[in-house]
């Protein structure tokens, strides 16, 4: 199965039918599959910290649902995780598309690229950093199984080796 | 015509509310809903500034059986004005944002917000698409907004100007508490 159909499986395993986002070269593959797929219904947003919101909002309501953004993005929502998600134990499933490691081109993604997991340990969010497919749907599955079962926000870090990153 | 104060706005809510769920935004909005009578379907939050739109957009997707209510302030809203365009966007017909601007940052000493140079949030909104924006200033006004808003589909935006008042109550500070009773009063699992 290819990374892309392994997070919908997981994802829908866990009827999780909440998609809200910000578009991305990275994170857009797995948002191209569930836009097609009547089983989610997509939010798309303007900045990526109003999916913290959507999300509490949705899992107050009684409704599962995930975040995609690229790691600037994760980094728009920083104060809406402490602030929100985490003293509300509320879950927050963050799959994040990784700029600014290894074969990265562009030097504006390299500050994020660095921060990104150092920030998700300062706020006590547990994180997988997925780089083979093969590995895909049971880490995440487990993932969200975690964040659920504990109430506890999740970040799924999709790098460069798992996705073949951006082009230049 | 009389003001409007917030104070007076929550309560005048109040007495309309039947099973509606009502999400009180950082300072002034969560005192003053709280301070007009507490209820198990009213969520209160301390921090996350300027998310409160975006609650009530994922509760209302989630939820569209309720009639949500948000109560935001202008500096919230200020601080997150593109959750008006994704609220035009998935137009959720049960949401009611209102936000009492009072033109200021009330809780950190009154500093003016740019409602106060002339920014309208209402207009705002209608330009961002919501279609049913307006903007009221006083009781009888925001009455009548409420009734529409609260049995027409929206969503609604409603811009409430409001005199500078201090909300004086307070909520207990245990967002878990008030979590697990909301999610109790609207029959989550």
């Amino acid at each position: 199965m290819l990374w892309t159909e392994s997070i919908v499986a997981a994802l829908k395993r866990h009827d999780v039918t909440l998609v809200a986002y910000l578009p991305d070269t990275i994170v857009y593959r797995v948002l191209a599959l569930m836009e097609r797929d009547p089983f989610f219904e997509m939010v798309p947003v303007a900045r990526e910290e109003e999916c913290v919101g959507i999300l509490a909002g949705a899992y107050l309501g009684g409704r599962r649902g995930a975040m995609f953004c690229q790691n600037s993005g994760f980094g728009n929502s920083v104060n809406a995780l402490a602030s929100l998600a985490v003293p509300w134990q509320t879950p927050i499933l963050m799959f994040i598309g990784q700029r600014g490691e290894l074969g990265e081109f562009n030097v504006s993604q390299t500050g994020m690229g660095r921060a990104t997991r150092p920030i998700l340990d300062a706020l006590g969010i547990p994180h997988v950093t997925l780089t083979r497919p093969e590995d895909v749907e049971s880490l995440t599955s487990d993932g969200i199984k975690l964040a659920y079962m504990t109430r506890t926000s999740i970040g799924f870090i999709l790098t460069r080796q798992l996705t073949g990153g951006k082009d230049e | 015509m009389s003001k409007l104060s917030r104070a007076q706005g929550s309560t005048l809510l109040y007495g309309k509310l039947q099973d509606e769920v009502v999400l009180g935004g950082i300072g002034g909005p969560t005192y003053d809903l709280y301070g007009a009578g507490d209820r198990n379907r009213n969520l209160y939050t301390w921090g996350s500034m300027g998310m409160i739109s975006s609650m009530g957009l994922g509760l209302a997707l989630a939820r569209p059986d309720l009639r949500v209510i948000v109560l935001d302030g202008d500096g919230a809203l200020l601080m997150n004005l593109g959750s008006l365009a994704t609220i035009a966007r998935k137009a959720p017909p049960n949401l009611v944002h209102i936000v009492w601007d009072d033109e200021a940052y009330e809780t950190t000493g009154r500093q003016p917000t740019h409602t106060a140079s002339g920014t309208d949030l209402a207009a705002i909104a209608a330009g961002a698409g919501i279609r049913q924006a307006l903007t009221v200033t006083d009781t009888a006004g925001f009455s009548a907004a409420l009734d529409r808003a609260l049995q027409a589909r929206g969503p609604w935006f409603i811009a409430a100007k409001v005199i500078q008042e201090k909300g004086t109550a307070r909520p207990p500070r245990d967002p878990l508490f008030f979590k697990y009773r909301f999610i109790q009063a609207i029959g989550v699992r």
